[in-house]
């Protein structure tokens, strides 16, 4: 008790009220702390339009690419993070959607929204499919339905030309109100706050909680009462909703569905990495580390074209460098970025800011029972 | 006559296919049986053992055969490595982990193969170009004997004999000496393992070294059979079909992974030769199979506990 108040004491900027439950003082920022904390914002926000404004040719392009991939990463989230199923076939979730996109423009003549609408729609159709053989195959298991099932979609699925297009693919043009590089980016970032919204509500609501459970241990979940069939297949619903915008918005980035663009390597692996990296059920750690991924991938190929012996491979330095991360981040920070993103979250909310660096405790990174 | 090629063609070539995957998928039935871990770098554990061989002879010069050790090399330093640097670390985590730390292992291996070697195609030499001779009598010729009027290579036959010889040597080493049962209780009690005097470092590093081995191995022999390979290659086209035969076989059983792997072959070519009008039938073929298998008979045909 008598340390708890000195430690409150010691911090100058504290008005400590006792907290009614266990004793200890719940810590409310003074208006000084408030300021810090509006700063801290506004100093992101001019380096936000300071990178917009100073770089001439702003790559808006690469950023909404960046931000397509984090809405992807987030859906991957949703199984990995919240149901504790792993999937390594994301590039059908993803390629699904944009397919389907491109064929409601192309053969039904509907506008973008009917296409991004058809994606979410076909997205959770196959995301609810594969839950359905979840509830029977859990685990590492489960890893190898996903992998055959993204496969199969990468040379079937995406390969049936009255559907896909074939080898040149479908036309799917940006809407007209977003049609250059700098205004899509504002279309994909909004559509990046509302999935975020979603995921903040799916898991701070009673399907979070049921989630968390049925994560830990189905059998322990489904004796207290939590409905294991319908919430497993509620997050494959989200997951795949999540991943068939991503794929309407990356079909449109590119203004055309093409296979060659869906494929484990360059999505499902990269996917995996960002989630990881970013942080199991670390929403913001997960967004900042797609956008960091883009951005150096974008970068660092200009500054590695000096180094004689890369030359034109050094676009391939920044996937080698992610994996190298995602092992260390499993072995040392199983919460990835959200090691100092979910920190600096809550302080921004008006906690104290604590780092723990303890390697998160009781949240293990990437963790699923066999 | 066309008849009888029209069925003994797929046939064959199913067989002969199914041996190769069986190879891989013995190294991961392998890596399960010791460790109870999914090996998501083996696939690339056999590109390394290719583009070693293809480095040792286009770069360094190297006759085949050293070419070819080389390559196994190559992919048993990689097998190493992962035990070093990935698996040992992440071995008191949630086995998941460990497949996302070896899945990161792919990601790291298939951009630096980009890197060095760029995205092109790359020749894959077969063991015997002209025949297999001894002391300048040819036993078998370059394009190899004919079954049911199907030529099947040299090549091909290799990869036959050292799938049945490593099988062999697997099922004796786990069955009767005293390091395959070692190896088989840590994976089912690490701690007691230690308390009778296990060294679980060991028998992990022997194990994934033997796995880097046989993906090597694998890589080597698989590559000439499509004439060619790419970055990637091992987990573009090796991979799932790999751990089809495992799961198929039953995942704790060498000669299931073997019985698997043939069975994945045929499933896979028949779905090539007569399914000609559905798109990418055999890895449909591949997705239905798998399913099928985990979702009827989740312990395959010669499963067993360890």
């Amino acid at each position: 008790m008598a340390t708890t108040a000195e430690r409150a004491a010691e911090d100058d900027a504290t008005t400590a009220l006792p907290y009614a439950d266990d004793g200890k003082r719940r810590f409310r920022p003074t208006p000084g702390g408030w300021a810090g904390r509006a700063a801290f914002v506004l100093a992101l926000a001019l380096i936000v339009v300071w990178y917009v404004t100073a770089n001439k040719p702003f790559r808006a392009d690469e950023l909404s690419a960046g931000v397509i991939l984090a809405i992807g990463a987030l859906s991957l989230n949703v199984l990995v993070g919240y149901t504790g199923q792993i999937s390594l076939g994301h590039q059908a979730f993803i390629g699904i959607g944009a397919f389907s996109a491109a064929y409601v423009f192309s053969h039904n003549h509907q506008g973008f929204y009917a296409g991004l609408a058809a994606s979410a729609v076909v997205g959770i159709v196959q995301a609810v499919l594969l839950g359905l053989i979840a509830l029977r195959v859990r685990g590492l298991y489960f890893a190898l339905v996903t992998l055959a099932w993204g496969f199969m979609a990468e040379n079937a699925i995406f390969r049936i030309t009255s559907f896909t297009g074939g080898g040149a693919g479908t036309p799917f043009p940006r809407p007209s109100a977003f049609r250059t590089d700098k205004t899509y980016l504002v279309l994909c970032g909004i559509v990046l706050a509302v999935v975020l919204l979603i995921d903040w509500r799916l898991v701070a609501t009673k399907a979070g909680r049921a989630l968390q459970a049925l994560r830990e241990s189905p059998n322990v979940a489904s004796s207290y009462g939590v409905n294991v069939r319908g919430y497993t297949l509620f997050a494959f619903g989200v997951s795949g909703f999540y991943a068939g915008v991503a794929g309407a918005l990356f079909a449109a980035r590119r203004l055309t569905a093409g296979a060659s663009d869906y494929t484990f390597i360059d999505i499902a692996l990269p996917l995996l990495i960002l989630t990881v990296v970013g942080g199991l059920r670390r929403r913001g750690g997960i967004v900042v580390f797609a956008l960091l991924y883009v951005l150096g991938r974008e970068y660092l190929p200009d500054w590695g074209q000096s180094i004689s012996f890369l030359k034109d491979n050094a676009i391939y330095v920044v996937p080698a460098l992610s994996g190298v991360l995602a092992i260390l981040t499993l072995i040392f920070q199983p919460e990835g970025l959200g090691t100092i993103t979910a920190p600096i979250g809550r302080w921004l909310k008006g906690e104290r800011f604590e780092l723990d660096l303890s390697g998160g405790s009781g949240a293990e990174g990437v963790d699923a029972r066999p | 006559m066309v008849l009888g090629i029209a069925i003994a063609q797929p046939a064959v070539f199913g067989i002969v296919n199914g041996a190769a995957f069986g190879l891989v998928a013995i190294g991961l039935v392998m890596i399960y049986k010791s460790s109870r871990v999914f090996n998501f770098a083996a696939g690339e554990f056999a590109t390394l053992g290719a583009f070693g061989t293809y480095i040792g002879i286009k770069v360094l010069g190297l006759p085949y055969i050293l070419a070819a050790i080389l390559g196994v090399a190559a992919g048993t330093a990689a097998g190493l490595l992962t035990e070093r640097l990935v698996v040992r670390p992440l071995a008191d985590r949630p086995k998941v982990t460990v497949l996302v730390a070896t899945a990161a292992i792919a990601t790291i291996a298939i951009p630096l193969e980009l890197m060095i070697g760029g995205v092109k195609t790359f020749p894959a030499r077969p063991a015997f170009e002209n025949g297999v001779s001894i002391f300048g009598v040819k036993i078998i010729s370059k394009l190899g004997p004919s079954i049911f009027g199907v030529r099947v290579s040299p090549q091909l036959l290799l990869i036959m004999v050292s799938l049945i010889a490593i099988g062999v040597l697997l099922v004796w080493f786990f069955g009767r000496t005293d390091l395959g049962l070692a190896t088989l209780a840590t994976s089912q009690e690490p701690t007691a393992g230690r308390l009778v005097g296990i060294r679980l470092n060991r028998i992990s590093m022997l194990t994934w070294g033997a796995a880097g081995f046989l993906g090597g191995l694998g890589g080597v022999l698989l590559a000439p059979v499509t004439a060619s390979f790419t970055a990637g290659y091992g987990t573009t086209g090796v991979l799932i079909s790999a751990f089809t035969a495992a799961v198929v076989g039953g995942m704790t059983s060498i000669p299931g992974a073997f019985l698997g792997g043939i069975l994945v072959g045929l499933v896979q070519t028949y779905a090539q030769f007569d399914l000609t009008k559905v798109t990418g039938a055999s890895s449909v073929a591949l997705f239905v199979m798998l399913v099928a298998v985990l979702l009827i008979r989740p312990t395959g045909i010669l499963g067993t506990e360890a």
